[in-house]
Protein backbone atom coordinates (compact mmCIF):
# COMPACT_ATOMS: atom_id res chain seq x y z
CA UNK A 1 0.00 0.00 0.00
CA UNK A 2 1.40 3.29 -0.91
CA UNK A 3 -1.16 5.49 1.02
CA UNK A 4 -3.63 5.06 4.13
CA UNK A 5 -5.62 7.47 5.59
CA UNK A 6 -7.84 6.38 8.23
CA UNK A 7 -10.85 8.67 9.68
CA UNK A 8 -9.08 11.84 9.61
CA UNK A 9 -10.34 14.68 11.17
CA UNK A 10 -9.62 18.37 11.37
CA UNK A 11 -11.75 21.78 12.72
CA UNK A 12 -10.52 25.27 13.04
CA UNK A 13 -12.28 26.55 16.06
CA UNK A 14 -15.85 25.50 15.23
CA UNK A 15 -15.49 24.61 11.86
CA UNK A 16 -15.04 21.52 10.98
CA UNK A 17 -13.15 20.75 7.99
CA UNK A 18 -12.56 17.75 7.26
CA UNK A 19 -14.73 14.41 9.54
CA UNK A 20 -13.43 10.81 9.27
CA UNK A 21 -11.80 11.17 6.05
CA UNK A 22 -10.59 7.53 5.00
CA UNK A 23 -9.15 6.35 1.73
CA UNK A 24 -6.15 4.18 0.43
CA UNK A 25 -3.87 4.21 -2.75
CA UNK A 26 -2.34 1.56 -4.13
CA UNK A 27 1.13 1.64 -6.50
CA UNK A 28 -0.11 3.06 -9.81
CA UNK A 29 -3.38 4.09 -8.96
CA UNK A 30 -4.65 7.63 -9.87
CA UNK A 31 -7.09 9.39 -8.02
CA UNK A 32 -8.47 12.47 -7.85
CA UNK A 33 -10.23 14.49 -5.03
CA UNK A 34 -12.60 17.90 -6.21
CA UNK A 35 -14.55 20.40 -4.08
CA UNK A 36 -15.50 23.48 -4.09
CA UNK A 37 -13.02 25.96 -3.07
CA UNK A 38 -12.41 26.27 0.87
CA UNK A 39 -13.66 22.59 1.05
CA UNK A 40 -10.88 21.34 2.71
CA UNK A 41 -8.62 19.61 0.19
CA UNK A 42 -5.60 21.55 0.76
CA UNK A 43 -6.08 20.91 4.68
CA UNK A 44 -5.98 17.15 3.77
CA UNK A 45 -2.74 17.24 1.28
CA UNK A 46 -0.81 19.42 4.01
CA UNK A 47 -2.07 16.54 6.61
CA UNK A 48 -0.96 13.69 4.66
CA UNK A 49 2.90 15.16 3.84
CA UNK A 50 2.85 15.93 7.66
CA UNK A 51 2.88 20.07 7.23
CA UNK A 52 -0.18 20.34 9.92
CA UNK A 53 -1.58 17.62 12.49
CA UNK A 54 -4.57 16.32 12.36
CA UNK A 55 -7.08 16.33 15.30
CA UNK A 56 -7.07 12.52 14.94
CA UNK A 57 -6.63 9.70 12.84
CA UNK A 58 -4.04 8.03 11.69
CA UNK A 59 -2.02 8.04 7.98
CA UNK A 60 0.51 5.86 6.10
CA UNK A 61 2.64 6.84 3.73
CA UNK A 62 5.31 5.39 1.48
CA UNK A 63 9.09 6.97 2.27
CA UNK A 64 9.13 8.32 -1.52
CA UNK A 65 6.87 11.29 -2.06
CA UNK A 66 6.66 13.66 -3.85
CA UNK A 67 4.68 16.84 -3.14
CA UNK A 68 3.62 19.83 -5.57
CA UNK A 69 1.76 22.41 -3.35
CA UNK A 70 -1.06 24.87 -4.99
CA UNK A 71 1.13 27.87 -4.74
CA UNK A 72 4.35 27.46 -6.37
CA UNK A 73 6.61 27.60 -3.17
CA UNK A 74 9.84 28.41 -5.04
CA UNK A 75 12.57 30.50 -3.72
CA UNK A 76 12.03 34.01 -5.58
CA UNK A 77 16.46 34.88 -5.48
CA UNK A 78 17.63 31.63 -6.66
CA UNK A 79 17.86 30.42 -10.35
CA UNK A 80 15.87 27.35 -11.62
CA UNK A 81 19.41 25.27 -11.65
CA UNK A 82 20.00 25.69 -7.67
CA UNK A 83 16.51 24.96 -7.28
CA UNK A 84 17.48 21.96 -8.41
CA UNK A 85 20.65 21.39 -6.86
CA UNK A 86 19.31 22.64 -3.51
CA UNK A 87 15.66 20.35 -3.86
CA UNK A 88 18.31 17.01 -5.20
CA UNK A 89 20.20 17.64 -1.47
CA UNK A 90 16.99 17.46 0.42
CA UNK A 91 16.35 14.41 -2.10
CA UNK A 92 19.69 12.71 -1.68
CA UNK A 93 20.04 12.85 -4.86
CA UNK A 94 23.90 12.33 -6.69
CA UNK A 95 24.95 14.98 -8.74
CA UNK A 96 25.86 12.85 -11.99
CA UNK A 97 22.09 11.49 -11.60
CA UNK A 98 21.04 14.99 -10.79
CA UNK A 99 22.43 16.58 -13.86
CA UNK A 100 20.32 13.72 -15.83
CA UNK A 101 17.18 14.15 -14.43
CA UNK A 102 17.26 17.88 -14.42
CA UNK A 103 17.87 17.43 -18.03
CA UNK A 104 15.68 14.98 -18.93
CA UNK A 105 12.51 16.50 -17.26
CA UNK A 106 13.72 20.56 -18.63
CA UNK A 107 13.34 19.06 -22.12
CA UNK A 108 10.12 17.15 -21.55
CA UNK A 109 8.25 19.81 -20.12
CA UNK A 110 10.22 22.73 -22.29
CA UNK A 111 11.76 25.34 -20.00
CA UNK A 112 15.61 24.02 -20.78
CA UNK A 113 16.22 27.70 -22.04
CA UNK A 114 15.50 29.40 -18.73
CA UNK A 115 17.35 27.02 -16.55
CA UNK A 116 19.80 29.89 -15.88
CA UNK A 117 16.84 32.03 -15.03
CA UNK A 118 16.22 33.46 -11.55
CA UNK A 119 12.37 32.55 -10.32
CA UNK A 120 11.36 36.51 -9.74
CA UNK A 121 11.82 36.58 -13.79
CA UNK A 122 9.65 33.49 -14.63
CA UNK A 123 6.20 33.24 -16.18
CA UNK A 124 3.71 32.15 -13.57
CA UNK A 125 3.51 28.90 -15.80
CA UNK A 126 7.01 28.58 -16.47
CA UNK A 127 7.41 28.21 -12.26
CA UNK A 128 4.10 25.86 -12.12
CA UNK A 129 6.14 23.49 -14.08
CA UNK A 130 9.54 23.87 -12.42
CA UNK A 131 6.97 23.34 -8.65
CA UNK A 132 6.03 20.25 -10.42
CA UNK A 133 9.35 18.77 -11.93
CA UNK A 134 10.99 19.62 -8.20
CA UNK A 135 7.88 17.17 -6.99
CA UNK A 136 9.14 14.24 -9.70
CA UNK A 137 12.99 14.94 -9.67
CA UNK A 138 13.64 11.97 -6.83
CA UNK A 139 11.43 9.47 -9.20
CA UNK A 140 8.60 9.40 -6.85
CA UNK A 141 6.42 6.06 -5.47
CA UNK A 142 3.58 8.69 -4.53
CA UNK A 143 3.00 12.25 -6.07
CA UNK A 144 0.80 14.42 -4.51
CA UNK A 145 -0.40 17.03 -6.85
CA UNK A 146 -2.41 20.34 -5.39
CA UNK A 147 -3.89 21.94 -8.34
CA UNK A 148 -1.30 21.38 -10.73
CA UNK A 149 -2.07 22.32 -14.07
CA UNK A 150 -3.75 25.66 -13.00
CA UNK A 151 -1.52 27.89 -14.69
CA UNK A 152 -0.03 25.38 -17.87
CA UNK A 153 -0.88 26.12 -21.66
CA UNK A 154 -3.38 23.31 -23.61
CA UNK A 155 0.92 21.90 -24.88
CA UNK A 156 2.12 21.50 -21.08
CA UNK A 157 -1.74 20.25 -19.92
CA UNK A 158 -1.27 17.16 -22.32
CA UNK A 159 2.61 16.87 -21.64
CA UNK A 160 1.53 16.52 -17.54
CA UNK A 161 -0.81 13.87 -18.86
CA UNK A 162 1.60 11.81 -20.88
CA UNK A 163 4.16 12.04 -18.21
CA UNK A 164 1.52 11.01 -15.40
CA UNK A 165 0.57 7.78 -17.24
CA UNK A 166 4.59 7.34 -17.71
CA UNK A 167 4.66 7.15 -14.25
CA UNK A 168 1.86 5.09 -13.66
CA UNK A 169 3.06 2.74 -15.42
CA UNK A 170 6.25 2.50 -13.44
CA UNK A 171 4.43 1.92 -10.09
CA UNK A 172 3.76 5.25 -8.54
CA UNK A 173 0.61 6.14 -7.29
CA UNK A 174 -1.12 9.77 -8.08
CA UNK A 175 -2.88 11.72 -6.10
CA UNK A 176 -4.40 15.14 -7.76
CA UNK A 177 -6.44 17.63 -6.07
CA UNK A 178 -8.48 20.01 -7.95
CA UNK A 179 -11.60 22.34 -8.48
CA UNK A 180 -12.47 21.35 -11.58
CA UNK A 181 -11.43 17.54 -12.92
CA UNK A 182 -11.98 18.09 -17.00
CA UNK A 183 -10.90 14.54 -18.02
CA UNK A 184 -12.82 12.05 -15.69
CA UNK A 185 -11.65 8.90 -17.51
CA UNK A 186 -7.99 9.07 -16.90
CA UNK A 187 -8.80 8.83 -13.18
CA UNK A 188 -9.21 5.33 -11.10
CA UNK A 189 -11.28 6.93 -8.83
CA UNK A 190 -12.46 10.54 -8.01
CA UNK A 191 -13.56 11.79 -4.88
CA UNK A 192 -15.81 14.37 -3.60
CA UNK A 193 -14.82 16.73 -0.79
CA UNK A 194 -17.95 17.80 0.88
CA UNK A 195 -18.64 19.21 4.09
CA UNK A 196 -15.68 17.43 5.28
CA UNK A 197 -16.55 14.26 3.90
CA UNK A 198 -15.42 11.54 0.58
CA UNK A 199 -18.29 10.86 -0.87
CA UNK B 1 24.80 13.53 2.51
CA UNK B 2 24.33 15.92 5.81
CA UNK B 3 27.33 17.92 6.18
CA UNK B 4 26.45 17.80 2.23
CA UNK B 5 22.75 19.43 2.77
CA UNK B 6 24.46 21.65 5.24
CA UNK B 7 26.62 23.13 2.70
CA UNK B 8 24.25 23.36 0.22
CA UNK B 9 21.97 25.32 2.40
CA UNK B 10 24.93 27.73 3.42
CA UNK B 11 25.75 28.12 -0.49
CA UNK B 12 22.19 28.75 -1.34
CA UNK B 13 21.39 30.88 1.28
CA UNK B 14 24.27 33.29 0.88
CA UNK B 15 23.24 33.76 -2.77
CA UNK B 16 19.59 34.48 -1.63
CA UNK B 17 20.90 37.00 0.37
CA UNK B 18 23.53 39.05 -1.23
CA UNK B 19 21.11 39.12 -4.35
CA UNK B 20 19.39 41.00 -2.77
CA UNK B 21 19.92 45.33 -2.75
CA UNK B 22 19.01 46.17 0.27
CA UNK B 23 20.73 43.80 1.95
CA UNK B 24 24.44 45.14 0.31
CA UNK B 25 23.22 48.73 0.46
CA UNK B 26 22.45 48.38 4.07
CA UNK B 27 25.59 46.73 4.99
CA UNK B 28 27.56 49.49 3.25
CA UNK B 29 25.47 52.56 3.84
CA UNK B 30 23.82 52.33 7.04
CA UNK B 31 27.30 52.19 9.48
CA UNK B 32 28.79 55.07 6.77
CA UNK B 33 25.76 57.00 7.51
CA UNK B 34 25.60 56.61 11.26
CA UNK B 35 29.02 57.39 11.89
CA UNK B 36 29.46 60.32 9.66
CA UNK B 37 26.34 61.86 11.66
CA UNK B 38 28.44 61.59 14.48
CA UNK B 39 31.54 62.76 13.26
CA UNK B 40 29.78 65.87 11.99
CA UNK B 41 27.35 66.45 14.75
CA UNK B 42 29.29 65.75 17.96
CA UNK B 43 31.22 68.22 19.94
CA UNK B 44 35.03 67.62 20.52
CA UNK B 45 35.15 68.35 24.17
CA UNK B 46 36.65 66.12 26.50
CA UNK B 47 34.75 64.47 29.30
CA UNK B 48 35.05 62.15 32.30
CA UNK B 49 33.15 59.32 32.02
CA UNK B 50 32.35 55.98 34.37
CA UNK B 51 32.52 52.41 32.23
CA UNK B 52 29.71 50.69 34.27
CA UNK B 53 31.30 46.89 34.34
CA UNK B 54 34.49 48.67 35.86
CA UNK B 55 34.99 49.54 39.48
CA UNK B 56 32.94 52.64 40.33
CA UNK B 57 36.15 54.35 41.12
CA UNK B 58 37.14 54.16 37.46
CA UNK B 59 37.12 57.47 35.30
CA UNK B 60 37.76 57.74 31.88
CA UNK B 61 38.87 60.78 29.80
CA UNK B 62 38.09 60.66 26.61
CA UNK B 63 36.64 63.17 23.57
CA UNK B 64 32.96 63.14 23.34
CA UNK B 65 33.04 62.58 20.05
CA UNK B 66 34.99 59.38 20.29
CA UNK B 67 32.99 57.75 22.84
CA UNK B 68 29.90 58.60 20.38
CA UNK B 69 31.86 56.80 17.35
CA UNK B 70 32.69 53.80 19.46
CA UNK B 71 28.79 53.63 21.13
CA UNK B 72 27.22 53.93 17.29
CA UNK B 73 29.61 51.40 16.29
CA UNK B 74 27.94 48.79 18.41
CA UNK B 75 24.88 50.11 17.73
CA UNK B 76 24.54 49.92 14.42
CA UNK B 77 26.81 46.40 14.62
CA UNK B 78 23.63 45.38 16.27
CA UNK B 79 20.82 46.59 14.38
CA UNK B 80 22.33 45.35 11.27
CA UNK B 81 22.91 41.42 12.42
CA UNK B 82 19.45 41.93 13.99
CA UNK B 83 17.71 42.66 10.90
CA UNK B 84 19.16 40.17 8.73
CA UNK B 85 18.79 37.54 11.38
CA UNK B 86 15.05 38.41 11.37
CA UNK B 87 15.12 38.06 7.00
CA UNK B 88 17.05 34.87 7.21
CA UNK B 89 14.18 33.17 9.18
CA UNK B 90 11.27 35.04 8.53
CA UNK B 91 11.51 35.05 4.38
CA UNK B 92 10.53 32.51 2.31
CA UNK B 93 9.47 30.00 5.32
CA UNK B 94 6.89 28.41 3.44
CA UNK B 95 10.09 27.34 0.67
CA UNK B 96 11.95 26.36 3.57
CA UNK B 97 9.37 24.19 4.56
CA UNK B 98 8.97 22.10 1.48
CA UNK B 99 12.40 21.36 1.40
CA UNK B 100 11.83 20.30 4.94
CA UNK B 101 8.87 17.85 3.52
CA UNK B 102 11.48 16.92 0.45
CA UNK B 103 13.62 15.74 3.20
CA UNK B 104 15.93 18.71 4.63
CA UNK B 105 15.95 18.45 8.63
CA UNK B 106 15.09 22.05 10.48
CA UNK B 107 18.22 21.39 12.33
CA UNK B 108 20.13 21.42 9.10
CA UNK B 109 18.26 24.09 7.53
CA UNK B 110 19.04 26.29 10.51
CA UNK B 111 23.03 25.36 10.81
CA UNK B 112 23.05 27.23 7.62
CA UNK B 113 21.12 30.38 8.23
CA UNK B 114 23.38 30.28 11.59
CA UNK B 115 26.53 29.65 9.38
CA UNK B 116 25.85 32.56 7.36
CA UNK B 117 24.91 34.63 10.15
CA UNK B 118 28.38 33.98 11.75
CA UNK B 119 30.43 35.12 8.27
CA UNK B 120 27.52 38.63 8.57
CA UNK B 121 28.35 39.04 12.05
CA UNK B 122 32.43 39.09 11.36
CA UNK B 123 31.94 40.44 8.27
CA UNK B 124 30.17 43.21 9.63
CA UNK B 125 32.16 43.55 12.85
CA UNK B 126 35.27 43.91 10.72
CA UNK B 127 33.78 46.84 8.32
CA UNK B 128 32.74 48.71 11.16
CA UNK B 129 35.92 48.02 13.16
CA UNK B 130 37.16 49.85 10.74
CA UNK B 131 35.29 52.35 9.68
CA UNK B 132 35.69 53.62 13.54
CA UNK B 133 39.38 53.42 13.54
CA UNK B 134 39.77 55.84 11.11
CA UNK B 135 38.24 58.21 13.40
CA UNK B 136 39.14 56.99 16.63
CA UNK B 137 42.37 55.61 18.01
CA UNK B 138 41.33 52.11 19.52
CA UNK B 139 42.92 50.73 22.63
CA UNK B 140 42.81 47.24 21.73
CA UNK B 141 41.65 46.50 17.94
CA UNK B 142 41.21 42.92 18.21
CA UNK B 143 39.28 43.11 20.95
CA UNK B 144 37.10 45.62 20.14
CA UNK B 145 36.60 44.02 16.80
CA UNK B 146 35.73 40.60 19.34
CA UNK B 147 33.24 42.84 20.98
CA UNK B 148 31.79 44.15 18.05
CA UNK B 149 30.93 40.66 17.00
CA UNK B 150 29.40 39.77 20.63
CA UNK B 151 26.80 42.56 20.25
CA UNK B 152 26.00 41.15 16.57
CA UNK B 153 25.34 37.43 18.09
CA UNK B 154 23.23 38.51 21.09
CA UNK B 155 21.35 40.92 18.18
CA UNK B 156 21.42 38.39 15.85
CA UNK B 157 20.02 35.58 17.77
CA UNK B 158 17.47 37.48 19.27
CA UNK B 159 16.66 38.24 15.18
CA UNK B 160 17.09 34.51 14.81
CA UNK B 161 14.41 34.38 17.62
CA UNK B 162 11.96 36.80 16.44
CA UNK B 163 11.99 35.63 13.04
CA UNK B 164 10.92 32.12 14.47
CA UNK B 165 8.34 33.51 16.60
CA UNK B 166 6.52 35.57 13.90
CA UNK B 167 5.05 35.79 10.55
CA UNK B 168 4.51 39.09 9.99
CA UNK B 169 7.36 41.03 8.43
CA UNK B 170 6.36 44.60 10.20
CA UNK B 171 5.49 43.08 13.26
CA UNK B 172 9.21 41.54 13.16
CA UNK B 173 10.84 45.13 12.33
CA UNK B 174 9.08 46.19 14.96
CA UNK B 175 10.48 44.44 17.52
CA UNK B 176 13.71 44.74 16.32
CA UNK B 177 13.92 48.45 16.30
CA UNK B 178 11.66 48.70 19.36
CA UNK B 179 14.76 46.83 21.43
CA UNK B 180 17.73 48.15 18.92
CA UNK B 181 17.11 51.50 19.69
CA UNK B 182 15.83 51.65 23.85
CA UNK B 183 18.71 49.30 24.29
CA UNK B 184 21.75 49.40 22.36
CA UNK B 185 20.56 52.81 21.13
CA UNK B 186 19.90 54.59 23.76
CA UNK B 187 20.15 52.65 27.42
CA UNK B 188 23.92 51.63 27.21
CA UNK B 189 24.90 55.15 26.00
CA UNK B 190 27.77 55.49 28.43
CA UNK B 191 26.59 59.43 28.96
CA UNK B 192 23.46 58.26 29.75
CA UNK B 193 24.43 55.12 31.91
CA UNK B 194 26.17 57.16 33.66
CA UNK B 195 23.19 59.75 35.12
CA UNK B 196 20.45 57.01 35.07
CA UNK B 197 18.20 56.52 38.80
CA UNK B 198 17.87 52.91 37.74
CA UNK B 199 20.77 51.00 35.83
CA UNK B 200 20.06 47.90 37.05
CA UNK B 201 16.98 47.54 34.78
CA UNK B 202 19.63 48.55 31.81
CA UNK B 203 21.99 45.97 33.29
CA UNK B 204 19.70 43.71 32.23
CA UNK B 205 19.41 44.63 28.39
CA UNK B 206 20.33 42.09 25.75
CA UNK B 207 23.51 45.20 24.86
CA UNK B 208 24.26 45.79 27.94
CA UNK B 209 27.75 42.95 28.19
CA UNK B 210 28.28 43.34 24.57
CA UNK B 211 28.44 46.93 24.42
CA UNK B 212 30.71 47.27 27.75
CA UNK B 213 33.43 44.39 26.60
CA UNK B 214 33.19 46.85 23.16
CA UNK B 215 33.96 50.23 25.37
CA UNK B 216 36.40 48.60 27.36
CA UNK B 217 38.37 47.44 24.87
CA UNK B 218 37.99 50.46 22.71
CA UNK B 219 39.32 53.00 25.57
CA UNK B 220 41.19 50.85 28.39
CA UNK B 221 43.74 48.57 29.26
CA UNK B 222 41.29 46.22 31.77
CA UNK B 223 39.94 43.14 31.41
CA UNK B 224 36.23 43.11 29.76
CA UNK B 225 36.68 38.83 30.34
CA UNK B 226 33.31 38.75 32.67
CA UNK B 227 31.42 40.99 30.20
CA UNK B 228 32.28 38.82 27.04
CA UNK B 229 31.07 35.27 29.20
CA UNK B 230 27.60 36.80 30.12
CA UNK B 231 27.58 38.25 26.88
CA UNK B 232 28.02 34.49 25.04
CA UNK B 233 25.51 33.73 27.10
CA UNK B 234 23.07 36.20 26.71
CA UNK B 235 23.26 35.11 22.76
CA UNK B 236 23.18 31.86 23.76
CA UNK B 237 19.93 31.84 25.58
CA UNK B 238 18.76 33.60 22.60
CA UNK B 239 20.07 31.13 19.91
CA UNK B 240 18.52 28.27 22.46
CA UNK B 241 15.14 29.87 22.22
CA UNK B 242 15.35 30.09 18.22
CA UNK B 243 16.30 26.84 17.69
CA UNK B 244 13.38 25.52 19.91
CA UNK B 245 10.57 27.53 18.22
CA UNK B 246 12.32 27.14 14.24
CA UNK B 247 12.44 23.07 14.94
CA UNK B 248 8.83 23.28 16.41
CA UNK B 249 7.60 25.31 13.25
CA UNK B 250 9.29 23.51 10.78
CA UNK B 251 9.25 19.43 11.47
CA UNK B 252 7.19 17.32 9.84
CA UNK B 253 3.94 16.47 12.18
CA UNK B 254 2.99 12.67 12.09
Amino acid sequence: MTLKVENIAKAFGKNKVLQNVSFEMNPSSLYGIVGENGSGKSTLLKIIVGEWTSDSGKISVCDRLGYCPQKTLLFSQLTVDEHFRYFAAAYGIEKAELVRRSNSLMDYFNFKKFEKERIANLSGGTQQKLSLVIALLHKPKLLILDEPYSGFDWDTYLRFWDYTNQLREEGCAILVVTHLIMDKKQFDRVYNLEQGQLS
Amino acid sequence: MRTMRILTGLSMISKMLFRRKIILIALIVIPLVFLTIVELTAPSRIIPFRIASLDIRIFIRELLKEIALVFFAVTSSGFLVSLIALNLVQIENDVNRRLVICGYHPFELLISNLLVLLLLIITIAVYIGLLVSWFVPISHFPMFIFGLMLIGYVYGCYGLAIGSMIKGKLEGVFFIVLLANIDSGWLQNPMYYAGAHNNAIIRYLPAYYPSQSAIIAAFTDYSGANAIVYSILYGTGFLILALLIFYNKMRIKK
